[in-house]
C-alpha cells in the first residue's frame, strides 16, 4: 500500500478513539460545551447507561444556523482564533475535536437556536455524513442527542461495560462537573427517571448542600472552609478535617480555573501540607479551587486535560502548601462562611478578584453561638474560674478576648484519668489528655527546633551511597540548601557521594536511606521534605514520650490550662498520629440521649 | 532417667545460659533450654542459631538422656526454692517432674533432636588467652559498638591478634574505641574476626566468672568459640568489613590536653543537665589553663562550668555529645586522661595519661 491521505470520516474515527472512551467522555465534552456556551441550566438525559441515547440541553448562547454545519467539521471552534487566544484559554474546550469525533460514531442530532434567532435549527448527522438541516422549534440554546453511539465501531462496543457501569461512570462525571460550577443548575435523568436535581447554589449553605449531597454528609459537616490570595493565586474550597480520613484517594477534587485535573504536583502539595496531621496510610478528602491567570498555566498537554502545567510551578506547589497547611493548622469549628464566589462565573483575570473569605484568625474568635445554647448560658458562666484562679502560664490572649467565652470551654473533671470532661457553650467537650498533651509539646519542640541553629553531626567514618550520575549532579546543586540543614554531601566520583555530616538530631537514622529519598524528591519535585521529616519524626517521639500519660491526676487548673494551651496551639484537634484529640458533643446530640424536647 | 542436684548447682548454669535466649520467640523450641546428661554429667545447653552457651556440671543420676525444657520457667523455679535444696528432674513421656522436698512440678518437654545446633566451621586459630586480659580488652572497647545499624558490620567488636598484640575495636560511626594487650603466642598468622554485639555482650558475662585463669579460643571462617572453665561458648561471626580503624585515628594533633579525670566528668554530668537532652551537645571552650564547658537547651537555659586543666596553646572552641564522653571517661582507669585536639571540625583523641593502650576517637559537632 502506498502512502495515501485518510478520507476525513476516518479521521475523525481515530480522533474519536482518543477522545470517546466511553459515553461517560461524551457527556463530558458535551457539558463542557455546554458551559463554555454560558449555561446556567443543563439537562441531562440518559438511556441504556448512554449506549442508546445521550441527550444534553442546555440554555446557552446557541449556533446560528449557518454554523451549524460548521459545528461539526473537524478543527472548528468559538472558542479560540489564535495562538494569544489559546495561551490564555479560559474556557473548557478549545480544540474543535469533540463534536465531529462523536458525530463520526454515532448518529448525532444538534438542535439549537442563537440568542437573536426568531427559530431553531436541527441538524441531523450519522457516521459523520450530514443528512438534513431543518427548522425546528427549540428554545433558546443547544441540545445534542447522541443516539447509538460505537453503532459502526463494533469493536469499540464490544469494550463497552454493562449499562449500570456506564451509567455510574456518567454519573461518577457529572458529579466532579457540578462541583466546578456552583452556578449552574444541572438534572441528570436515567431511563427517564430523575436522578438529581441540583439549583445554582449561590449561597454557602447552599454549596454545603450540594457538597452533602454529592460526598455525604459527614464531608460537609467536617471540612474546613478556606480562601486565601496571594501573588495572583487564588486557593478556595473545603478541606476535609484530619479526622475525616479516608483509606482511598477516592474524595479528591482540585480544580484548576474550573477544570479538574488530577495532577502529580498539586497532589503532592497537598499531602504535604497534610502530612503532619494525617493518620499514617490514610487519603485526606477535598475539594479545592485553584484560580490564577490562565497565561501561567498550560492545560494543552493531556488529551483529557487531565494534566496541567504551570509556568511557576514552585510558587504554586508552595502556595496550596503554605495555604493549605496554614488552614488545617488553624482549624476551627466551622462556621459560617462567605459563598465560593464560581470560578469562571465572573471570568476576571487576576486583577480584580474577589474578596478573599474572612481570615482564619478571624474565625478563631467569633464563636458560633446558636440560639438554643442561649439558655445554657448561666450555668455555663457558673464554671468559668474566679478570675484570681484563671490559668495564666501561657500568654494569654489580649483582655477583649478573656470575655469571650474559650473555644475548648472550662474543666469540669477528669474521667478514669484519661479524659477531661470541659463544658463550653455548645455542650460537652471531651478530651483526650495524653493525645492533647503530646500535640502541645510536638509543636512547642517544634518551633523551639526551627528558631534555635542547626547542629550537625560530622561522621567519623563517612557512609558512601552509590547514586546515579543525574542525582550525584543534584546533590551538588544543592549542596548549600543541605548544608544549611545539617547534611553535608560530598561526591566521591561520577556515581558515588559521601555523607560526611547529618543533623544531629538525626543521627541514629539510616543515612544512606534519607539520601537517596531526599534526591529522589528532588528530583520528582525540585524540593525535598525529608530531613524536616524526619527530625519531626524524633521530635514527636520525645514529645511522646514528655506528655502526660493516662491515670495521671490532673488538678482543675492544670486542666483549664491543658485547654488553654490547645486553644493557642496550632494543629491541635489531632494528635502526632492524626488522631482526634477532642470531641464535642452537643447539647442537641446530648437532648436526643435522654428524648428530651420532644 | 533420673538426675539429682543441688539447687545452686543448677541455678547458675541456667542464669548463665539464660541470656543466649532471645525474649520474643517465634520457634517455640528455642525458649527451651536443652539438658544432657552423659555419665554422671549434666551439660546445658542454650542458643538463638546465632549462639550457643553449654555450661557442663556434675550431677548424680541414672541413664544418659536428652530433652528440652522451658528455660525461663526451669530458672524461675529453680530460683525461688529455698537455698541448698535438692532437686530432681524425672522425664516421663512428654512431661519432665521436678521434685523438691515438697514440691512437684511438671514441665512440657520437647525431643532434643529438634534442637538448633550450630555447626561450626573448619577450626584455623587455637590459642590461649588471660581470661583478665580478655576481658579487660571487652570492657574498654565494647561500649562504642553499634546497635541495630544499617551497617550490620558495626554492630559487632573487630578481635585482632598477631604473635604479640591482642586487639578489640569497636565504633558506631561517631566514636571509636579501640584498646590492645600484648601476649605471647607462638602463632604468628594473624587473625581478624567481627564478634557480633550481643555475643560481645554475652562473652563480657561469661568472662567476669571467675571459673579459670586462661580462655582458649577457637577460631574459624565463620565461628569463635571461647572455652572457659566449665563454659564453652560458640558464636557466628559478622561476615563483612570492618572499616580500617587505624586511618581514623587522628595523627595531627598539636593541641594537647591533660585533665583530671574525676573534675572533668563531674563538671561534664552537671553540665549535661542543661544540654538538648536528644543530641547533648555540649561546647568545650579551651584556654591555656582552663576549659569552660557551656551548654543550653531548646528552652534556652544555660550551664557554665571551668575545669583547670594542663594546656598551652591557642583557645579552641568545639563542641562534643557529652554521651560519648561520659562514657570514655567511664571505661579509662588513671587519675589523668590526655585529650588530643587538632580543630573544630576534625576528631580527637583520648587516651589514659601514662599509657595508649586504650585509645578513645570522638568526633566533634557543629553546635
Amino acid at each position: 500500500m502506498g502512502i495515501h491521505l485518510l478520507p476525513p470520516q476516518l479521521v475523525n474515527q481515530i480522533a474519536a478513539g482518543e477522545v470517546v472512551e466511553r459515553p461517560a467522555s461524551v457527556v463530558k465534552e458535551l457539558v463542557e460545551n455546554s458551559l463554555d456556551a454560558g449555561a446556567k441550566r443543563i439537562r441531562v438525559e440518559v438511556e441504556q447507561g448512554g449506549l442508546r441515547l445521550l441527550r444534553v440541553r442546555d440554555d446557552g448562547a446557541g449556533i446560528p444556523k449557518d454554523e451549524l454545519a460548521l459545528a461539526l467539521s473537524r478543527h472548528a471552534t468559538s472558542k479560540i482564533d489564535s495562538l494569544a487566544a489559546l495561551e490564555q484559554v479560559r474556557s473548557m474546550g478549545f480544540r474543535g475535536e469533540a463534536l465531529p469525533s462523536i458525530g463520526s460514531v454515532s448518529r448525532l442530532t444538534l438542535s439549537s437556536r442563537a440568542g437573536d434567532a426568531e427559530t431553531g435549527w436541527r441538524l441531523l448527522c450519522e457516521g459523520g455524513q450530514e443528512l438534513d438541516l431543518a427548522p425546528a422549534p427549540h428554545p433558546r440554546g443547544t441540545t445534542v442527542e447522541v443516539r447509538d453511539l460505537f453503532y459502526n465501531t463494533p469493536a469499540r462496543r464490544k469494550f463497552m461495560r454493562t449499562e449500570r457501569t456506564e451509567f455510574g461512570h456518567i454519573d461518577q462525571l457529572l458529579r466532579r462537573l457540578t462541583l466546578g460550577r456552583f452556578d449552574v443548575g444541572f438534572t441528570l435523568v436515567h431511563n427517564q427517571r430523575e436522578l438529581s436535581n441540583l439549583s445554582a447554589a449561590e449561597t454557602a449553605p447552599e454549596q454545603e448542600r450540594r457538597i452533602g449531597e454529592l460526598l455525604g454528609p459527614g464531608f460537609a459537616n467536617d471540612a474546613l472552609f478556606l480562601a486565601r490570595e496571594a501573588s495572583g493565586l487564588r486557593l478556595s474550597g473545603w478541606a476535609g478535617r484530619p479526622t475525616f480520613s479516608r483509606s482511598q484517594a477516592d474524595m479528591q477534587y482540585f480544580f484548576v480555573n474550573g477544570r479538574m485535573v488530577r495532577d502529580k504536583l498539586v497532589s503532592h502539595a497537598v499531602r504535604l501540607a497534610y502530612q503532619d496531621v494525617l493518620y499514617h496510610g490514610r487519603h485526606p478528602a477535598y475539594i479545592l479551587y485553584l484560580e490564577l491567570d490562565p497565561v501561567q498555566v498550560d492545560v494543552n498537554v493531556h488529551p483529557t486535560k487531565h494534566e496541567v502545567r504551570f509556568r511557576e510551578s514552585r510558587l504554586v506547589h508552595d502556595f496550596i502548601h503554605r495555604t493549605l497547611g496554614q488552614a488545617l493548622a488553624t482549624g476551627s469549628p466551622k462556621q459560617d462562611h462567605a459563598p465560593l464566589t464560581a470560578p469562571a462565573a465572573a471570568p476576571s483575570p487576576g486583577a480584580e478578584a474577589a474578596p478573599a473569605a474572612p481570615g482564619p484568625a478571624q474565625r478563631r474568635l467569633s464563636l458560633p453561638l446558636r440560639e438554643s445554647s442561649a439558655r445554657y448560658q448561666a450555668a455555663f458562666e457558673m464554671q468559668r474560674p474566679p478570675p484570681a484562679a484563671a490559668p495564666d502560664g501561657a500568654p494569654q490572649a489580649s483582655e477583649p478576648r478573656a470575655e469571650q467565652a474559650p473555644r475548648l470551654g472550662f474543666a469540669l473533671a477528669q474521667l478514669h484519668g484519661v479524659y477531661i470532661l470541659a463544658q463550653n457553650t455548645e455542650g460537652l467537650v471531651l478530651v483526650d489528655m495524653h493525645a492533647a498533651h503530646e500535640r502541645i509539646t510536638y509543636e512547642r519542640l517544634k518551633t523551639t527546633y526551627e528558631d534555635s541553629a542547626v547542629v550537625s553531626q560530622p561522621l567519623l567514618l563517612p557512609v558512601a551511597v552509590q547514586v546515579s550520575r543525574a542525582e550525584a549532579d543534584l546533590a551538588e546543586a544543592h549542596a548549600p540548601l543541605l548544608g544549611a540543614l545539617g547534611l553535608e554531601l560530598d561526591r566521591l566520583d561520577q556515581g558515588a557521594l559521601a555523607v560526611r555530616a547529618v543533623p544531629a538530631l538525626l543521627q541514629g537514622a539510616d543515612a544512606e536511606r534519607l539520601v537517596r529519598d531526599l534526591l529522589a524528591d528532588l528530583q520528582a519535585h525540585g524540593s525535598s521534605e525529608r530531613i524536616r521529616e524526619g527530625i519531626n519524626q524524633v521530635l514527636a517521639t520525645l514529645a511522646c514520650h514528655g506528655a502526660v500519660r493516662a491515670n495521671r491526676r490532673l488538678s482543675l487548673d492544670e486542666m483549664n490550662h491543658l485547654l488553654r494551651q490547645m486553644e493557642a496551639t496550632e494543629r491541635s484537634d489531632q494528635c502526632n498520629h492524626g488522631r482526634p484529640t477532642w470531641v464535642q458533643l452537643g447539647m442537641g446530640e446530648l437532648d436526643r440521649l435522654f428524648l428530651r424536647g420532644r | 532417667m533420673q538426675i539429682s542436684i543441688n539447687r545452686e548447682d543448677i541455678l547458675t548454669p541456667l542464669l548463665l545460659v539464660g541470656g543466649v535466649i532471645d525474649k520474643k520467640q517465634t520457634l517455640p523450641i528455642l525458649s527451651n533450654v536443652m539438658f544432657r546428661v552423659e555419665n554422671e554429667r549434666l551439660t546445658i545447653l542454650a542458643t538463638d542459631m546465632e549462639q550457643e552457651l553449654r555450661v557442663t556440671v556434675a550431677a548424680a543420676g541414672s541413664g544418659d538422656c536428652e530433652f528440652t525444657i522451658p528455660g525461663k520457667k526451669i530458672t524461675e523455679i529453680c530460683r525461688a526454692l529455698p537455698d541448698g535444696a535438692r532437686i530432681e528432674v524425672e522425664i516421663d513421656g512428654e512431661k519432665a517432674k521436678i521434685r523438691s522436698g515438697r514440691s512437684k512440678f511438671s514441665l512440657g518437654v520437647l525431643p532434643a533432636r529438634d534442637y538448633p545446633s550450630i555447626e561450626p566451621s573448619a577450626t584455623t586459630h587455637r590459642f590461649a588467652l588471660d581470661r583478665l586480659v580478655l576481658k579487660e580488652l571487652f570492657e574498654r572497647t565494647q561500649f562504642a559498638m553499634a546497635q541495630q545499624d544499617v551497617r550490620y558490620y558495626l554492630n559487632g567488636m573487630l578481635l585482632e591478634v598477631d604473635a604479640k598484640t591482642v586487639r578489640t575495636v569497636a565504633t558506631d560511626g561517631h566514636r571509636l574505641a579501640v584498646s590492645e594487650a600484648e601476649c605471647d603466642l607462638q602463632e604468628s598468622e594473624n587473625l581478624q574476626i567481627l564478634i557480633p554485639r550481643k555475643a560481645v555482650l554475652e562473652l563480657y558475662r561469661m568472662l567476669t566468672e571467675e571459673q579459670a585463669k586462661t580462655v582458649e579460643v577457637e577460631a574459624g571462617v565463620n565461628h569463635v568459640r571461647m572455652h572457659l572453665g566449665t563454659m564453652l561458648f560458640t558464636s557466628k561471626l559478622i561476615d563483612g568489613k570492618f572499616p580500617d580503624y587505624q586511618r581514623v585515628i587522628p595523627r595531627s594533633t598539636d593541641k594537647v590536653v591533660l585533665v583530671e579525670r574525676e573534675v572533668l566528668r563531674q563538671a561534664l554530668q552537671r553540665t549535661s543537665i542543661l544540654s538538648n537532652e536528644k543530641y547533648r551537645g555540649i561546647n568545650f571552650h579551651l584556654q591555656p589553663q582552663m576549659l569552660r564547658l557551656e551548654a543550653h537547651n531548646p528552652e534556652q537555659e544555660e550551664a557554665e562550668d571551668e575545669v583547670e586543666v594542663e594546656y598551652e596553646g591557642d583557645e579552641l572552641s568545639i563542641g562534643f555529645n557529652v554521651g560519648y564522653m561520659l562514657e570514655v571517661l567511664g571505661v579509662i582507669k588513671t587519675e589523668r586522661v590526655r585529650i588530643q585536639l587538632a580543630n573544630a571540625n576534625t576528631s580527637s583523641l583520648i587516651s589514659s595519661e601514662e599509657s595508649e593502650q586504650s585509645r578513645y576517637v570522638i568526633m566533634p559537632m557543629r553546635l
